[in-house]
């Protein structure tokens, strides 16, 4: 599904302090900074720069901007982006999804509406950083808590697990955080340890029962 | 209880909307409230579950007193039974805040924290600065520093977002990231308010430690709970993290407010979060879950959301909506996956859990963005939106962009929730408010929830109480 941009960032030159904050944090890389012109009346040296075409919308610059210096404006036209997924590898794509744990359907964003799928056919169109995904797809374009793990997941599938943040100073992203799935041994079994101190959450029923459940939903589908 | 005998109770109004920092002057623009309807009333929540304990203070004078004074009297008497000799005298101590403090116990939330920072101020000479940590929804915690004159009352407050710069931490569950500025001092404090709004994440396991796996920590960790553990062991991250070395050479203690549908039935702090979170979790079940269940024996409703919350995260009568949402699924007994990929047709791949198919429409006459709820909405048989002024402030939010094409817009709250009832057959009316005390429902749904409210409790009293319980190694 594509993301619908509806609204643009803008900067007010004249409170901007070029703090870097809106450019740190930024899941779309769309703010750079410039050096503010002699005749431009405003606190501080270097000014903030807004690139439209890759603005989608997501509203961090303005939630972390300490000086009100960032107001959104309504687009007359709102646009869309999306990723094609009809020219890629269809067999690479669904192997990345599996090596990710997802199907190639599972809404990864729902804020966006974005599949795995979209993702993984990111990967193959170049995408190689968590931000390159969200220009490619729009994904983590709305309330960018939900879906970064699937994304380094998806990334991780294709070898991008050592990347680089834009700017380097960047926050948008620092890396995969660990989860239950690192935990399971070989043998399906978790280590002692994870079973003490985890005790009541009983993961190795979680486990099962979350693998029986899918196998059943498959099941069901296929009969479907 | 008669229907005729609904005619006594009283006429609650809401809490007014509150004008907001981004511009929205929401009680300007949405001049009719669902408490306006013809036939509307405040339904007691005590008249449902009479064992629920009498509140020490509340919002509204008609449940109890309304002088934070009392929370500063019984906050004071838990501080004095807390070791602070973990802080070094003159050193910094975060205090954390949490949105939903705010929102939910207003003056209260803020009385519990002004008495701990004096406390701790007075008797380890500390410097105790408050950090709101962020929930969902980006533009609060502004909000609330506003509307409470925080900076005035509690100093140099600062909205910690999870946006913000991170820390990677080692815990036993691998690398994960924590909000760096909250943790920045030596020592913390961790306050929380009880109700249990995200049952369905959390599961009322370790529920005290859950903003350790979500509202003290970046995005990455917050989107591992979400899609990196099953329905019952999202908590394990909270865990892991509350575990950490690095958290807990900074812990000090827990201070919180107990809350009942009414507002707060008293306050509790420990050094030892587990201890405190055993007793809280006996107190949520029981004056909480015969809530949940009663919700879960509507057979048929159309909500109506009218307040600041953005969707699951509206309440009334002291509970969120997500509770009458996924009403269908006891998310408290813990041999249920209630995973939304085994349950109903509304079953689905991913993060997004099945609507009860009680909900035949949802009516929103104001509501705030910031949660995707697209995904949801596209499985109701009808949306309303009231004006076409909240239909534009919603698609203009960054996760709703949608919302439209699911939804039909009508030019009023009396439209809409008329064309809700025509379109889906069903009479029964239950909006969420932020009223405490009262479920704001019309007479037919409150003669429902009149009449399945005994058996409701009943059976939470004798086979689900003990159930929950055993579950949870609590006796």
């Amino acid at each position: 599904m594509p993301k619908r941009v509806t609204m643009v960032a803008e900067i007010i030159g004249d409170k901007c302090t070029g703090c870097r904050l809106c450019e740190q944090v930024c899941a779309t890389v769309a703010i750079t900074m410039r050096p503010r012109a002699d005749d431009e009346i405003g606190p501080g040296k270097n000014i903030a720069v807004m690139h439209d075409e890759h603005c989608y919308n997501i509203q961090s610059c303005l939630e972390i901007c300490p000086d009100e210096a960032i107001i959104m404006r309504e687009l007359e036209e709102p646009f869309e982006v999306q990723v094609d997924t009809s020219s890629v590898d269809q067999d690479k794509l669904k192997q990345m999804c599996r090596q990710a744990k997802f199907g190639v359907s599972t809404v990864v964003c729902p804020c966006t509406g974005t599949t795995a799928g979209e993702l993984a056919a990111a990967v193959l169109h170049g995408a190689s950083t968590p931000d390159e995904l969200s220009r490619m797809t729009g994904v983590r374009t709305g309330c960018s808590e939900l879906c970064l793990q699937p994304m380094f997941d998806i990334l991780a599938a294709d070898g991008h697990t050592e990347m680089q943040r834009n700017p380097k100073t960047g926050f948008q992203w620092y890396g995969r955080a660990g989860d239950l799935y690192d935990q399971v041994q070989p043998d399906g079994s978790f280590t002692e340890e994870i079973e003490d101190m985890f005790s009541i959450y009983k993961p190795k029923r979680e486990l099962t029962e979350l693998v029986e459940a899918v196998r059943a939903r498959r099941t069901k589908k296929d009969i479907a | 209880m008669n229907t005729l005998a609904l005619d006594r109770f009283v006429k609650i109004p809401p809490p007014p909307f509150k004008q907001l920092l981004n511009g929205d002057k929401p009680a300007e623009l949405i001049p009719e409230r669902s408490a306006d309807l013809p036939g509307m009333m405040a339904l007691p929540v005590r008249e449902l579950i009479p064992h629920m304990p009498k509140p020490i203070w509340s919002q509204n004078a008609e449940f109890g007193e309304t002088d934070p004074e009392v929370i500063r009297q019984a906050t004071r008497k838990k501080l004095e039974n807390i070791d602070w000799s973990k802080i070094k005298e003159g050193r910094r101590v975060h205090l954390i805040a949490n949105p939903h403090g705010f929102s939910l116990m207003g003056e209260g939330y803020v009385a519990m924290l002004e008495e701990i920072q004096a406390y701790v101020t007075e008797h380890r000479k500390a410097d105790v600065r408050v950090k709101i940590a962020e929930s969902m929804g980006p533009l609060a915690n502004p909000d609330w520093i506003k509307t409470f004159r925080l900076q005035e009352r509690l100093g140099d407050i600062v909205n910690i977002s999870q946006i913000g710069p991170g820390k990677k931490i080692d815990t036993v569950l691998g690398d994960q990231y924590v909000c760096k500025k909250l943790f920045t001092a030596p020592y913390f404090i961790h306050t929380h308010v009880t109700e249990p709004r995200e049952t369905y994440f959390h599961r009322m396991v370790d529920r005290l430690l859950k903003p350790f796996g979500m509202s003290y920590v970046r995005l990455e960790t917050r989107s591992a709970y979400h899609f990196g553990f099953g329905p019952r062991t999202g908590q394990m991250i909270a865990k892991a993290v509350f575990e950490s070395a690095f958290i807990q050479q900074r812990y000090v203690a827990s201070v919180v407010l107990n809350t009942v549908s009414e507002g707060v039935a008293s306050v509790d702090a420990d050094n030892d979060l587990y201890a405190l979170d055993k007793r809280m979790t006996k107190e949520i079940l029981w004056n909480y879950g015969p809530l949940m269940r009663l919700l879960g024996a509507i057979d048929e409703v159309i909500p109506i959301l009218d307040g600041h919350g953005c969707f699951v995260y509206n309440f009334g009568g002291g509970i969120s909506f997500s509770n009458l949402l996924y009403a269908d699924t006891d998310f408290l007994d813990l041999d249920n996956l209630a995973l939304s990929a085994t349950s109903g047709k509304f079953g689905r791949d991913g993060l997004t859990m099945g609507n009860t198919e009680a909900l035949k429409a949802v009516v929103i006459n104001y509501m705030a963005g910031g949660v995707p709820i697209v995904p949801y909405l596209n499985d109701m048989q009808s949306v309303h939106i009231a004006t076409e002024i909240e239909a534009r402030l919603l698609e203009n939010d960054p996760s709703l962009s949608y919302i439209r094409d699911c939804s039909i817009v009508h030019n009023g709250l009396s439209e809409a929730v008329a064309a809700a009832q025509d379109m889906t057959g069903c009479e029964n009316l239950f909006a969420f408010d932020y009223t405490p005390g009262v479920f704001r429902v019309n007479a037919p749904m409150a003669k429902i929830l009149l009449d399945a409210a005994p058996a409701a409790v009943e059976t939470v009293r004798t086979t689900l109480m003990p159930k929950w319980l055993r579950q949870r190694n609590i006796h």
